[in-house]
């Protein structure tokens, strides 16, 4: 479960990230914006980054799930950064593959 | 006062943040390291076995103890755990609080086991808030002030941060100079906030008894001891009854005290007058299954294993600064927990060496003063000398005799003198070979310590990685790991600081 948590921080914050033009435009994805993408972008994104706090509170329990919450944002978004600053154009492709494993791990401990 | 808020918060930030600084990287770095105390302790008594189970080993405790200590006052016993492997008994014979003998007990046999003295990860422990150099409590007054100053540039830092959600995962390291720092120093401390919000405040909470004691004076009037005893549980040995009886089976108190608790577990025993008729046993709640750290402690009367009571309710004031000091030492988390505050605790460090760095990366151009040559040097001294000292400890405890005498010192005069040749080397070499020279010995120090640990022992990675002992072979693992990292500092630490004299001969 942990590892999901871990995606889905990461899924939720490359949301968040694909909401700007900047980002997005590291990314490859568009050059510029268009303002009801980035409002689903975002909302999306807070969806995903809620889901990782149900995925830490589902490993955790309540009271470790919500400390373990922020840490899984903190490690989501630490790797995410670090793509974006090293392999910019790998950065959605990995969103997938990380939600899958998560869910696998998931899987196979509950 | 003609500056804006904001002006006057970055200056707020520059300054606590710099004076701070070199005392926050090196509690931060302990710090970081002593989320796995326990884990480094053991890799460090290579000679001890993994745990049995908990019941046995406190039968065994008594046994022992019973041999050593029939007389004594009080017994103490800590059982092994997860993370524990050893059984750690003392005894005493004060009629008051300590004077304990300690001794540690492999967890099978329940004999004192054969092991190296050394202080273990504990020397990271409580350097890291009590810097153990300097006397009396002078170390945790610095320490505390330290991190004052650190909540003032956490706030004052996310004040002068404009633009804290536009550039929330802006980082380029490829531009080079002052922009890659700074984006550093902000990914760094912005993504992992709430964790330095809270790590920094619940360790000054930790302290707030050494810093604010006039509230308990005023309670109390004057009685500390009196208030450690009900806040801490220790528990004092009543007078004798003068009449011998024996110490009833163990076992039987564990297992109630466990069913009070609602299936939690038991940390440190406590027995006082051990068989006489006036003998008492106070099983502590232990603290990896809940985040508060308080005492909730069960009695049974020694003789006849007879319940007395439990102390289960705690004030509110109590319950808070139990949760705090829990948070801080994270002792709750289990295994993937814990590795996400260790990130956190490096991402801390990384934000303080990089607040570091950019303080004098940017002011080596333009004012290149005496501050600046003092600051870059110490720098140096702690950002690149503190791992090397530390990876020594860790070679010292391979390589000195397991049988010397003193050997705990010899490892922590270790610690100590390749950090101060770390400092002379900063002083008198030039920064850019100085970098390169400490994050290469660091580099070397962490590719080699597998290799020395197959040499010289026998819970290498070769035995550990089979057995599935990942306490010890993450250590392992994480310091090889390393290697790579302080190799890639080394080179880049090389490249920068050549742009920077380039940099200054350009301006000349």
């Amino acid at each position: 479960m942990a590892p999901l948590a871990l995606a889905l921080a990461y899924a939720g914050f490359l949301a968040l990230a694909l909401a700007m033009d900047r980002h997005a435009a590291e990314m490859r994805a568009m050059r510029r914006v268009p303002p009801p993408r980035r409002r689903a972008l975002q909302s999306g994104g807070t969806v995903l980054v809620g889901l990782s706090l149900w995925a830490s509170v589902t490993a955790w329990g309540p009271a470790f799930g919500v400390v373990g919450w922020l840490g899984a944002l903190t490690g989501g978004a630490l790797v995410l950064v670090l793509v974006l600053a090293l392999v910019p154009r790998l950065a959605m492709r990995l969103a997938l593959p990380l939600l899958l494993c998560g869910a696998l791990a998931a899987a196979m401990s509950g | 006062m003609r500056q804006g808020f904001r002006q006057s918060m970055a200056w707020l930030h520059t300054w606590c943040g710099l004076l701070a600084g070199w005392i926050l990287f090196a509690v931060f770095l302990t710090g970081t390291a002593s989320y796995y105390r326990q884990e480094i302790s053991a890799w460090m008594r290579p000679e001890l076995h993994r745990g049995v189970e908990r019941a046995a080993a406190a039968e065994r405790a008594v046994d022992y103890l019973q041999q050593v200590g029939p007389a004594a006052r009080s017994w103490l016993i800590e059982l092994p755990d997860d993370r524990n492997r050893a059984i750690r008994v003392g005894w005493s014979e004060r009629d008051g609080l300590g004077g304990f003998k300690l001794a540690t007990l492999d967890a099978a046999s329940g004999t004192p086991a054969a092991v190296r003295k050394t202080s273990g990860g504990d020397l990271f422990y409580y350097f890291h808030f009590d810097l153990l150099v300097l006397p009396f409590r002078l170390g945790r007054w610095l320490v505390s002030l330290c991190a004052m100053a650190m909540l003032v540039a956490i706030i004052s830092g996310v004040i002068t941060h404009r633009r804290i959600f536009a550039d929330f995962f802006t980082f380029r390291p490829r531009k080079g100079g002052q922009r890659a720092w700074l984006d550093g120093h902000n990914v760094a401390a912005v993504l992992a906030l709430p964790y330095h919000l809270m790590i920094t405040y619940t360790g000054l909470v930790t302290f707030a008894l050494l810093l604010l004691p006039w509230g308990v004076d005023l309670a109390y009037r004057g009685d500390r001891a009196g208030f450690q005893g009900e806040m801490f549980g220790q528990m004092r040995p009543g007078p004798k009854a003068g009449e011998a009886a024996p110490l009833a089976p163990i076992l039987p108190m564990l297992e109630q005290a466990g069913r009070h608790w609602g299936g939690g577990l038991p940390g440190r025993i406590t027995v006082t007058n051990p068989n006489d008729a006036s003998a008492r046993v106070m099983i502590a709640r232990g603290e990896t299954d809940r985040i508060a750290i308080t005492r909730k402690t069960v009695l049974f009367e020694g003789g006849t294993g007879r319940m007395l009571g439990a102390r289960d309710d705690e004030g509110p004031a109590e319950q808070s600064w139990g949760v705090m000091y829990g948070l801080h030492l994270a002792r709750f988390a289990p295994p993937a927990l814990r590795a996400l505050f260790f990130l956190s605790g490096l991402a801390g460090t990384a934000m303080v060496g990089t607040g570091l760095v950019l303080w004098v990366v940017k002011r080596r151009v333009r004012t290149p003063n005496w501050g600046v040559w003092v600051a870059e040097r110490l720098n140096v001294a702690s950002i690149a000398g503190l791992p090397g000292a530390m990876l020594a400890l860790l070679w010292a405890n391979r390589l000195l005799p397991a049988d010397l005498p003193g050997r705990e010192l010899w490892e922590f005069r270790s610690f100590f003198s390749v950090w101060s040749l770390a400092l002379l080397g900063a002083l008198l070499l030039r920064p850019r070979i100085a970098w390169r020279a400490l994050f290469g010995l660091a580099a070397m120090l962490s590719a080699g310590l597998p290799v020395l640990n197959a040499l010289t022992t026998q819970v290498h990675l070769g035995v550990t990685l089979r057995q599935g002992d990942w306490a010890l072979a993450g250590v392992d693992l994480t310091v090889a790991a390393l290697a790579p990292v302080f190799a890639a500092l080394a080179w880049r630490a090389g490249r920068d600081a050549r742009a920077g004299r380039a940099a200054v001969a350009d301006a000349a």
